[in-house]
């Protein structure tokens, strides 16, 4: 019994111990991104997706500023925005900088570069049901679609 | 003699209270017992999968999908970015979960470059709203399976309740008055992403560390408390 209460002790404090160090050591910096990833789902439209690039735009400088890696996904998540917008350039330097960071990326951006550049070297963009069009699907998943 | 029989009435009791506050505590148990594949196989890259919801909240599916991202990237994986793979996935044609069950795991390896990937089931998303405590009710089941050996290496079947009543707002009436106008007031928000992203977080409380956290391959001993209320359980 003795030995039990040890235990739930140990264990409280190693929970206690645990919250003081993540509040003093920072890992990732992901802003309001759930907020607003949320919020583009809820009320998809191009001023809550605008809403959301920007809260992804901020985690990329935010994190450069502060020193930290960036978050897995994030830049991606901003080249593939960028991908649905034409800028193709913009797009696939970020998806480079997704691999960079994350080596272990490399299948997928390889996948979304080729897919981005193959739609940037296509003239006929009906053609096309890549990227582009992935957005505009994404947008329907909540199931009331103001548009 | 008579001095133990003195000692015996404290003895009683301090057995009773262990007894009683051992029988409370939820047990506890390592990570290294429960899931020794997770410290075999040592997965870097976990893609997340569409859950599939069997609650009665049309909107689970979305609280739990867009803060389950943010909250596993804390434990040290690579998670890859779900907006992207999850529209991948319908444009594949399996965005419906039952169907994605039916995908060999090796596909997500070939695809992805995944080393394991995170099915979710939400069984409960209950929302109690009450004058002076308001909860949300959570119920998962998780299971992370190797795209390398189809073995399950971690499982999570369980309860969170998150207590939406903003907090500790101290003692005594005043107290009580400001916590229920804050209780109102948190409900009417009707904006649950912070509790959603609490109960993705507790869910997680087992999980092992992956290679971005400090201590990767060093939390084998590290013990954790099962989260699922009693009266959960018995159901």
């Amino acid at each position: 019994m003795k030995s039990n209460m040890i235990k739930i002790m140990v264990s409280l404090a190693a929970v206690l111990f645990c919250f003081g160090c993540s509040a003093k050591k920072q890992m990732y910096y992901w802003g309001n991104y759930s907020d607003s990833l949320y919020h583009a789902k809820k009320n998809p439209g191009v001023e809550s997706l605008a809403k959301h690039k920007e809260a992804l735009e901020n985690i990329v400088e935010e994190s450069k500023n502060r020193n930290l890696r960036t978050p897995p996904g994030v830049c991606a998540e901003l080249g593939y925005l960028y991908a649905a917008n034409n800028n193709t350039k913009k797009a696939i330097e970020l998806f480079q900088m997704e691999k960079q960071t994350y080596p272990e990326s490399t299948i997928l951006m390889e996948r979304l570069i080729m897919q981005t550049e193959k739609r940037a070297s296509d003239d006929d963009p009906s053609k096309n049901t890549s990227v582009g069009k992935s957005i505009e699907q994404e947008k329907s998943i909540g199931g009331s679609t103001n548009e | 003699m008579s001095k133990s029989k003195k000692r015996m009435p404290v003895l009683g009791i301090f057995l009773a209270v262990a007894v009683i506050v051992a029988g409370c505590a939820p047990k506890a148990t390592t990570k290294g017992v429960e899931f020794p594949l997770m410290y075999e196989e040592t997965p870097l890259t976990i893609l997340i999968l569409p859950p599939m919801n069997e609650s009665t909240a049309a909107e689970a599916k979305q609280y739990y999908a867009t803060t389950v991202q943010e909250v596993l990237s804390y434990w040290g994986y690579y998670v890859f970015p779900y907006e992207i793979t999850s529209d991948i996935l319908k444009m594949e044609g399996i965005y419906d979960a039952e169907l994605i069950r039916s995908v060999p795991l090796a596909k997500f390896r070939e695809y992805f470059g995944a080393d394991a990937v995170l099915y979710t089931t939400i069984k409960k998303w209950d929302l109690q709203y009450m004058v002076l405590a308001s909860n949300l009710t959570v119920s998962i089941d998780e299971e992370l399976k190797s795209t390398k050996t189809d073995r399950t290496l971690w499982t999570y079947n369980g309860t969170v309740v998150v207590d939406l009543s903003g907090g500790n707002t101290g003692g005594g009436l005043a107290g009580l008055i400001v916590k229920a106008v804050i209780t109102a007031a948190n409900s009417a928000m009707a904006d649950y992403v912070p509790y959603a992203r609490q109960a993705n977080r507790r869910a997680l409380s087992s999980f092992p560390f992956g290679k971005y956290h400090s201590d990767f391959k060093k939390d084998q001993s590290m013990q954790f408390i099962d989260q699922t209320p009693e009266k959960e359980k018995n159901k």
